[in-house]
């Protein structure tokens, strides 16, 4: 970009392959049909020049020393180290664990037993579960039939007794003329 | 016992998944500058493109089990280090405007382009040359812009860059002409 000047404008039908000529991504092919093209059309001669004078500057960076490098290596590799450690914290924690966790259990399981065995007097039915809690699904569901046949029967009783209720007076009869043929006097 | 500088990439990233986390150093060292350079196009800034870069790395190593084989190494990992840069354009799009005046206003930024053994006016023209293409990449659509600095800048192939930007090559021919074109007419106007 030193000298800078303005790019030259390249046949429009030729501008896009001239950018792919240049970039070396074209077929043979059409290598071939631009390469007819350019030797005979200055604009798209200019055109070319103009890319492979301009891009190239485009791109250039500036170097940086190797101690920018060995610096960036060594800080990415302990952000890596970091990075791992946080993902695995837990398994710091592993050999810690060995030295008192048998200890810490056994702690744990007597302090249970001894509150259950105070609390509980000995009792340990209050550690059962209640009968209601132990009827399996299936035999629950029949008992709940049962209670409804027993309600249904209860309902039908009721029914009965007001049936009888109403029909009192006819069934005073009925009952003193069955006594009657019992008695043998009909 | 081969010398882990010598594995091609799919060894290195088959050895991290099975836990060989010190494998992934070899692929930094083999990325690092590439993956500097790329992040440096897109921020112009060395801190930043430092950090992105970094943070590709370190996104790469934790997704490495992700890391199907189906495409190379390099283009999965240029692919996290593009997102990463356009991320933070996105975020940062305010505070570029910024440095970018502040880079105009500072000739001194434009050293490598104004050589000293030029004339002045001609050390000027450099100087609005580079600033243009500058500002012309920085308000370019991001697509056209990684396609050409991926191109331009890091020398991949039009098949790689659509793997890396996940389209088909004619899309990115397509981006690339409409980016150099973009580039030329911000020159074109410099007379």
């Amino acid at each position: 970009m030193k000298n800078a000047m303005p790019l030259q404008s390249a046949c429009k039908e030729f501008e896009e392959d001239l950018v792919l000529y240049y970039y070396g991504e074209t077929s043979e092919d059409e290598r071939r049909r631009i390469g007819r093209h350019l030797f005979g059309c200055l604009r798209c001669q200019g055109f070319l020049g103009d890319l492979q004078r301009l891009l190239p500057q485009m791109a250039r960076t500036e170097e940086l020393p190797q101690s920018f490098w060995d610096n960036y290596y060594r800080e990415t590799v302990a952000k890596l180290a970091q990075q791992d450690e946080r993902k695995h914290w837990w398994r710091s924690l592993i050999p810690q664990m060995k030295i008192w966790i048998v200890p810490a259990f056994g702690t744990v399981a007597m302090t249970v037993l001894v509150i259950g065995l105070l609390f509980g007097k000995g009792n340990l039915s209050s550690f059962t579960l209640r009968p209601a809690e132990k009827i399996p699904h299936e035999i629950l569901a029949d008992e709940n039939q049962l209670q409804f046949f027993e309600s249904m029967d209860l309902l039908e009783s009721l029914s009965k007794l007001q049936s009888q209720d109403e029909q009192k007076p006819e069934a005073v009869n009925t009952q003193s003329s069955r006594m009657r043929f019992q008695s043998g006097t009909v | 016992m081969t010398n882990p500088e010598e594995l091609r990439d799919e060894q290195l990233v088959e050895l991290c998944r099975q836990g060989e986390r010190h494998y992934f150093d070899v692929l930094v060292r083999r990325y690092m500058e590439k993956a500097f350079r790329i992040a440096f196009d897109f921020t112009r800034n060395t801190e930043t493109a430092k950090d992105l870069s970094q943070d590709a790395f370190l996104r790469a190593f934790a997704n490495i089990k992700q890391f199907d084989g189906r495409s190379s190494f390099y283009t999965w990992f240029y692919r996290i280090v593009v997102n990463l840069c356009l991320d933070h354009a996105r975020r940062q799009q305010r505070v570029g405007w910024e440095s970018l005046d502040r880079i105009t206003e500072e000739p001194g930024e434009h050293r490598e382009l104004a050589d000293s053994t030029f004339a002045p006016d001609q050390q000027a023209i450099a100087s609005e040359a580079k600033r243009r293409v500058d500002q012309t990449l920085e308000t370019m659509p991001n697509k056209q812009r990684t396609a050409f600095l991926l191109r331009n800048h890091q020398g991949l192939s039009i098949a790689d860059v659509a793997k890396v930007m996940k389209t088909t090559e004619g899309t990115v021919r397509v981006y690339l002409h409409r980016a150099v074109a973009a580039l030329r007419q911000s020159l074109l106007e410099l007379v």
